[in-house]
């Protein structure tokens, strides 16, 4: 469970609100995603939720741990993967997810199970010995998430996962989202195609110019809609955004 | 697009515009280039909009007023200098010791600059789609070190010059003249090293193992620059004692061959450009400045022509490495796949492999250890080889050494120690030990391991770098000045006792700004603001150190009680140290946006 209790987060000495007053909970077995134009804040709440931004005001907790005092707890059962993926490229694919491994003291079977399972889904088995640095973009991205998958977390935080990714391991990671929310766990990302969102998110929240404008399942956001017809998802989302 | 891909649309369609338009591109390419290294935007922002590092301002500020009495005592030697060289008639020897010692310094720095700038700057995958020539993007690259060698050589350079200059009183030619060296002074230097790298990244490229050629390349530069300071240094001896004395420095350049032209018989841009400042507007100094602005374009000309043949060869995939497609058998993936190891472990071991497989890192980290103690070994070697004559002035380096330790065991085993643990810190990886993780920095700010734990793990492995820097020390302290092991062992102890102040004090400058937004990773170790405080500090701590030592000596205490105190002083300061290092951790980390 995520849970962002009236979080705000400012630059610039206040003079740019990145996110502004929001409060919204991600229920455990939910997948959520989080949409909005491009500086509306999306990667702010996501750094926030992680704890690489501390909020202004608020406070935010992973599976009841708050970020701010028991930061450690809360890290321990979430993972999370950048928009981009700058990982350390002079380490090859195995010692990243050796040491990633270590750091979230995930015994040794499960490691071996899960890195067999994810190199495999990824294709990324016949390079994981070799460096980083030669690694495609999305190859890069795929290790990410197979690092982020490899402490089989209670949260998941992703920014913008879909992106680089191929059709084939596109989709793999869709069924991927599914079983781990249907395991009981969570699952908050962000994602700019609309699609995807409508079909495989379990709410969405929309946001913009670092308010939340707009959450729901995709029923609830329809019937928000003063409209005539059923619209889609990308309908809602330029109406909300308009102003 | 490809590096390959990009390489080849330029080849086809990289000419565009004409000469002045041409001109303009290179110059916005530069201008971009500079900007972007040098992180004005960047300083501007944080400094005028985000109000950030504000504190730095008044700490640079009072950094540099602490090197004021530094430049004051050569501003003082030089002068001294002047006034004995003056009635033989060699004053100039004095401007092209200056100059010259620039252009080592510039040929020895520029060998990482150059590297790092032309082939491990990230900026290049955005420069290379662009319809620029290689020459261009290699001319801009080429700036960028031009500049930086402005402010290695001004600490060498502009002292002699200015001194000079304001002592004999010149007239403005001196000046003029003087400006236009300045300016062009790291071109040749530079050149050539660029022309060495530009050749020798032609064949490492069709190599797998680049990483590794580049560091042999880079080792086997150095050592040619360096045998080439040891030429010089054994020239412009002529036979003679290197004395640090003014008598014996008077001594050596009284001899039957002028000093200015041994110079110039080894490297003659260094006399060109001595007789030009000091020639001014006079015909010989218009000459000669004629001749070393000639030779320099001429030396950039022929780079740039190098550079566009070669540059993109040496380029092209020299980020991309290829690796075989192999799958590991079952068994294989579970020796492999680690059994859990403990955080701090897992910690160390990525701090070390990413700094051994870093070209850049390990050759301003533990090679500058092992590199520093060489170079003294070495220039005691020459000095032997070249004594003889010159020990009537007073015996050699080594016999001076001799006659401290035989006199005073106490004063050279503090001096021991205090060579042991420059040689373990003037390395940067302490100072910059948060910065080298750049954009990797999010992966420590994520994982479930307290601040406090990570940091010791770095402390580890910066305290261990530093150690082979003390080892390197000792062995050479054993060796080349034959001190006994009665004198080292207590030398080798503070030191380590020293070594851990000094690694926590640069690991905290570095926690307080580290320098996270590099492309390129010269700038996280060589051009980081964190290693030049740093450096700053030791030098006040170890002065304190050496002030608390002297008034212990003046007390008239025992050896055994003025090391007592001394040890303890060192151990109580480095436990402090360490602990607040631990404390400074935890609450900087969540900080760190």
């Amino acid at each position: 469970m995520i849970a962002l209790e009236h979080v705000s987060k400012s630059y610039n000495r206040g003079k740019v609100r990145a996110v502004d007053d929001l409060t919204l909970t991600i229920k455990p077995g939910e997948i959520f995603g989080f949409l909005g134009p491009n500086g509306a804040g999306k990667t702010t709440t996501i750094k926030l939720i992680v704890g690489l931004l501390r909020p202004d005001a608020g406070r935010i907790a992973v599976e009841g741990h708050d970020i701010e005092t028991e930061p450690l707890a809360a890290k321990q059962v979430t993972t999370y993967v950048p928009d981009f993926p700058a990982i350390y490229e002079r380490l090859t694919g195995l010692e990243y997810l050796n040491f990633i491994g270590d750091v979230y003291g995930v015994p040794k079977a499960d490691r071996l199970e899960r890195i067999d399972k994810w190199l495999e889904i990824f294709e990324l088995a016949p390079v994981v010995t070799n460096p980083i640095q030669s690694y495609s973009h999305g190859m890069k991205q795929k290790i990410v998430l197979t690092a982020a998958l490899l402490p089989g977390p209670r949260v998941m935080v992703l920014d913008e996962p879909l992106v680089g990714l191929d059709p084939r391991a596109a989709h793999q990671l869709k069924e991927m989202f599914r079983e781990h929310c249907d395991a009981g766990k969570t699952l908050f990302f962000s994602t700019h195609i609309m699609e995807v969102a409508e079909k495989l998110c379990d709410r969405i929240g929309i946001i913009h110019k670092g308010r939340l404008v707009a959450c729901g399942t995709m029923a609830e956001l329809k019937a928000m809609d003063r409209t005539e017809g059923g619209q889609s998802l990308e309908e809602i989302f330029l109406e909300v955004t308009e102003k | 697009m490809s590096r390959a891909g990009a390489a080849g649309a330029e080849g086809a369609g990289g000419a565009v515009g004409g000469g002045v338009g041409r001109l303009r591109t290179i110059v916005t390419v530069i201008r971009a280039g500079l900007r972007s290294n040098f992180g004005l935007a960047v300083i501007k922002h944080r400094l005028l909009k985000e109000k950030k590092d504000r504190w730095l301002v008044p700490l640079i500020g009072v950094a540099a007023l602490g090197v004021v009495p530094m430049f004051y005592g050569i501003v003082l030697l030089i002068q001294n200098l002047y006034f004995v060289l003056k009635p033989m008639g060699q004053e100039r020897a004095l401007l092209a010791f200056g100059l010259l010692a620039g252009q080592i310094l510039i040929l020895l720095f520029g060998i990482y600059y150059v590297i790092a700038a032309f082939y491990f700057s990230r900026d290049l995958e955005l420069l290379i789609p662009l319809p620029l020539r290689p020459s261009e993007v290699m001319a801009s690259k080429f700036a960028v070190v031009v500049i930086n060698e402005y402010l290695t050589m001004a600490a060498v350079v502009l002292p002699v010059v200015v001194t000079l200059g304001v002592v004999a009183r010149v007239k403005i030619g001196y000046w003029v003249n003087a400006v236009l060296v300045y300016l062009t002074l790291p071109v040749i230097p530079l050149a050539v090293v660029s022309l060495a790298v530009v050749l020798m990244m032609r064949f490492i490229n069709i190599s797998r193992k680049k990483d590794a050629f580049i560091l042999v390349g880079s080792l086997v530069l150095i050592g040619l620059s360096f045998a080439l300071q040891v030429g010089l240094g054994r020239t412009s001896a002529g036979g003679e004692g290197a004395q640090p004395s003014l008598q014996a420095v008077a001594a050596f350049l009284t001899s039957p061959n002028s000093l200015l032209n041994k110079i110039g018989a080894v490297f003659p841009p260094g006399i060109w450009a001595t007789k030009a400042i000091a020639g001014g507007f006079r015909a010989e100094g218009l000459a000669n400045l004629a001749l070393f602005l000639g030779v320099s374009l001429l030396l950039f000309a022929g780079m740039i022509v190098a550079a566009e043949k070669l540059f993109y060869r040496g380029l092209v995939g020299l980020g991309e490495t290829t690796g075989k497609r192999r799958r590991l058998s079952r068994d294989e993936m579970s020796r492999r796949v680690s059994s859990g190891r403990r955080a701090f472990a897992a910690i160390f071991e990525r701090e070390w492999r990413i700094m051994n497989r870093t070209p850049i890192f390990l050759l301003n980290g533990i090679l500058v250890g092992v590199f520093v103690p060489a170079i003294v070994i070495i220039m005691s070697t020459v000095d032997k080889g070249s004594g003889g004559g010159g020990a009537a002035q007073g015996g050699d380096a080594m016999v001076l050494i001799k006659a401290m330790v035989s006199a005073n065991p106490l004063v050279a085993m503090l001096g021991a120690a205090l060579f042991m643990t420059v040689c373990g810190s003037i390395n940067g990886t302490a100072s910059s030990t948060f910065s080298r993780e750049g954009a990797q920095f999010w992966i420590s700010r994520v994982i479930p391991v307290a601040p406090r734990e990570q940091a010791a793990a770095k402390f580890l492995h910066s305290y261990l770098v530093a150690l082979v820097g003390v080892v390197t020390a000792s062995v050479v302290a054993g060796l080349a000045f034959h001190l006994a092991a009665a004198l080292l062992v207590p030398a080798v102890v503070l030191s380590l006792a020293a070594g851990v102040v000094l690694t926590a004090v640069g690991m905290m400058i570095d926690l307080a700004r580290p320098l996270l937004d590099w492309t390129n990773p010269q700038k996280a170790i060589k051009q980081n603001l964190n290693v030049l405080l740093a450096l700053f500090a030791d030098i006040g701590i170890l002065t304190v150190l050496f002030f608390a030592a002297k008034a212990l000596i003046k007390a008239k205490l025992g050896t055994s009680a003025v090391l007592g105190v001394v040890l303890g002083m060192l151990v109580v300061l480095a436990a402090a140290s360490y602990l607040a290092l631990m404390r400074f951790a935890d609450k900087r980390y969540p900080a760190i946006e």
